[in-house]
């Protein structure tokens, strides 16, 4: 018993004093005004009524909270449909696979700061390879990181109108950028679905193959359900990365969310509201707000895994 | 999976094309790195520069003080691998190889810290090392890894899992303590495990922003990954040494996962962490 105990106790002093002890005292901080100087002063729910009162406008945790949202509404779905196609087709048993598989990992290995540094260049309205590729097929040049606007809005609408009338249509804006620069760093949940794909058991397909299936339907009837569990964790290891996305948002907006706020995600705005306005009281709730959220989020997906998560029974 | 042989003309043209969509970005990054400030903006993506700008490299270097934000990275790395391992190793050993009550819930709870977001306990932590007096220190970031990572912790158990017990029986004849079965037997078998997670927290330590964004504040003390951020708002207009700079800082990385891209990849797809 003891000797267990003298073989955890690093981890146990760091559980201590690196996970309960903050909990504890983020949420009673979570509850005074308190800015790091003077000692916490208790204000009840304040912080948390002032956060709730935010949200549906376009300030502060409002902002923040529906662009990440929209990062994540778009990002996650978009990560794992591309990851599974890209995961299947790096499954084919052709010359030079191995080469493939490691030109799509690659950009994950690169540190988001070098990589934000080189989309802050492709992303460039003017001469951005980005564009330039776009151009190719006859697409007009987008503003990406110099505009607040995103695709997925209402005010897309007009600038649809606005292009069957003869304006160059401009729909993509840096909430778009930073979903695109997401999705170049794919590799790493491709791998997790390779090894994945690879344990499917060669008998399925052989069976579907005397049947006369198809490859699609072989994909569509064998490959995604016996993925399910494996999508399943990505989503939810997805869905939590994104919302706690920052270095990138951090980097291509030198630390301020801009342009017009657009970038501002929850992460950097709690840093923000911490670090640079040092309310950490209205900090700390945020991070409580999100994480219950967060909580929410993952049982809900939880919840409906058991109509579309396949669990194969040991054999 | 996909196995008649007319299909595969089309598949291998899906795999040039995805390919070549994910790794164009990348050999921009790398020609763009060679032009002159002149050639990047009249030519940005030729793949060839006309002239190999060399000393893109050594000016990229000299416009920072590169030598001190890689002597920080380097102890910053050194520091947190040998924390890492060694507080990982003990910690997976105690979860698995010794008989205790509550084992199983401590090891419940070592998982459960993995899901958690790093946002509720970034402030505590912030007070909490101020308080001891280390903001603005380097140990600020090496501390912590003296005491323990979940994601590790996690991983070397379950590598000490699938060590034979004959192995530590005959051990235990011979009369080793936990300690001596823990440095005799374990460690010298666990070696690649133990690389692994070596291999995982240099990276991580190595491309960490975050960190030291929020612990130092002296630019004596910045590692690469912060210096190169501050490199980005002072010299936007020179694209040329931006690309250099973010090459150099990237090679290393590069090299590593070259060299153990099985170890990556491994540990990757039994994890699902990001290196």
């Amino acid at each position: 018993m003891f000797t267990g105990l003298l073989f955890c106790s690093p981890w146990m002093i760091g559980f201590l004093l690196l996970f309960v002890w903050p909990f504890v005292a983020s949420l009673y901080w979570s509850l005074c005004r308190f800015d790091l100087i003077n000692r916490p002063r208790w204000v009840g729910l304040d912080n948390y009524l002032r956060l709730v009162s935010e949200i549906g406008t376009d300030q502060g945790f409002g902002l923040a909270l529906s662009n990440t949202v929209y990062y994540a509404a778009l990002s996650v779905p978009l990560s794992v449909v591309i990851g599974v196609l890209l995961a299947t087709l790096l499954s084919a048993k052709v010359r030079g696979q191995s080469v493939y598989r490691t030109l799509v990992f690659l950009p994950s290995v690169i540190p988001v700061v070098a990589a934000s540094i080189l989309w802050l260049w492709l992303l460039d309205p003017n001469d951005g390879l980005i564009n330039y590729g776009l151009s190719w097929i006859g697409m007009d040049s987008q503003n990406w990181l110099n505009q607040s606007r995103s695709a997925f809005s209402g005010e897309s609408v007009g600038v649809l109108s606005g292009w069957i009338s003869g304006e160059p249509l401009r729909l993509f804006g840096s909430k778009d950028a930073l979903v695109l620069m997401t999705v170049w760093g794919v590799g790493n949940f491709v791998v997790i679905y390779l090894a994945a794909i690879s344990d499917i058991p060669n008998a399925l397909y052989e069976a579907a193959e005397m049947d006369g299936a198809s490859s699609i339907r072989k994909f569509w009837h064998i490959t995604i359900p016996m993925l399910s569990p494996v999508i399943f964790f990505n989503l939810v290891m997805g869905l939590i990365r994104s919302v706690q996305t920052f270095t990138s948002v951090y980097v291509l907006s030198e630390g301020t969310g801009q342009p017009g706020g657009s970038l501002m995600m929850l992460s950097l705005q709690l840093f923000l509201s911490a670090f640079n306005d040092f309310e950490m009281g209205y900090a700390s709730a945020m991070s409580w707000i999100l994480f219950v959220v967060l909580l929410i989020a993952t049982i809900v997906l939880f919840r409906t895994s058991r109509y579309w998560v396949h669990y194969r029974v040991a054999a | 999976m996909i196995k008649h042989r007319k299909n595969r003309w089309w598949i291998c043209g899906l795999l040039w094309v995805a390919s070549a969509i994910f790794s164009l970005p990348l050999v921009v990054m790398i020609s763009g790195s060679l032009k002159s400030s002149e050639e990047l903006a009249r030519n940005p993506y030729g793949l060839v520069p006309e002239s190999w700008s060399w000393n893109n490299y050594l000016d990229s270097l000299q416009s920072m003080p590169f030598t001190i934000y890689l002597t920080n990275t380097i102890l910053l790395c050194v520091g947190c691998v040998v924390g890492t391992t060694l507080s990982c190793a003990l910690v997976a050993y105690g979860l698995s190889r010794v008989p205790w009550r509550g084992r199983g819930l401590a090891f419940g709870l070592v998982v459960a810290t993995m899901l958690l977001p790093w946002h509720i306990t970034m402030i505590p932590r912030f007070v909490l090392i101020s308080e001891i007096g280390l903001y603005n220190s380097l140990w600020a970031i090496i501390l912590p890894t003296f005491l323990g990572e979940a994601f590790f912790i996690f991983l070397l158990r379950q590598f000490f899992m699938t060590i034979p017990e004959q192995l530590l029986e005959a051990g235990r004849i011979d009369g080793l303590s936990h300690w001596g079965l823990f440095w005799n037997i374990v460690i010298p078998l666990s070696k690649p495990a133990l690389a692994t997670v070596g291999l995982f927290q240099f990276v991580q330590t190595w491309n960490d922003f975050g960190g030291p964004l929020l612990y130092l504040n002296d630019p004596q003390k910045f590692p690469l990954a912060y210096g190169l951020e501050r490199f980005v708002s002072s010299y936007s207009d020179q694209t040329h040494l931006l690309l250099a700079a973010a090459v150099l800082f990237t090679l290393p990385v590069i090299i590593l996962f070259f060299l153990a891209q099985k170890t990556f990849i491994q540990g990757i797809s039994t994890t699902g962490i990001k290196g």
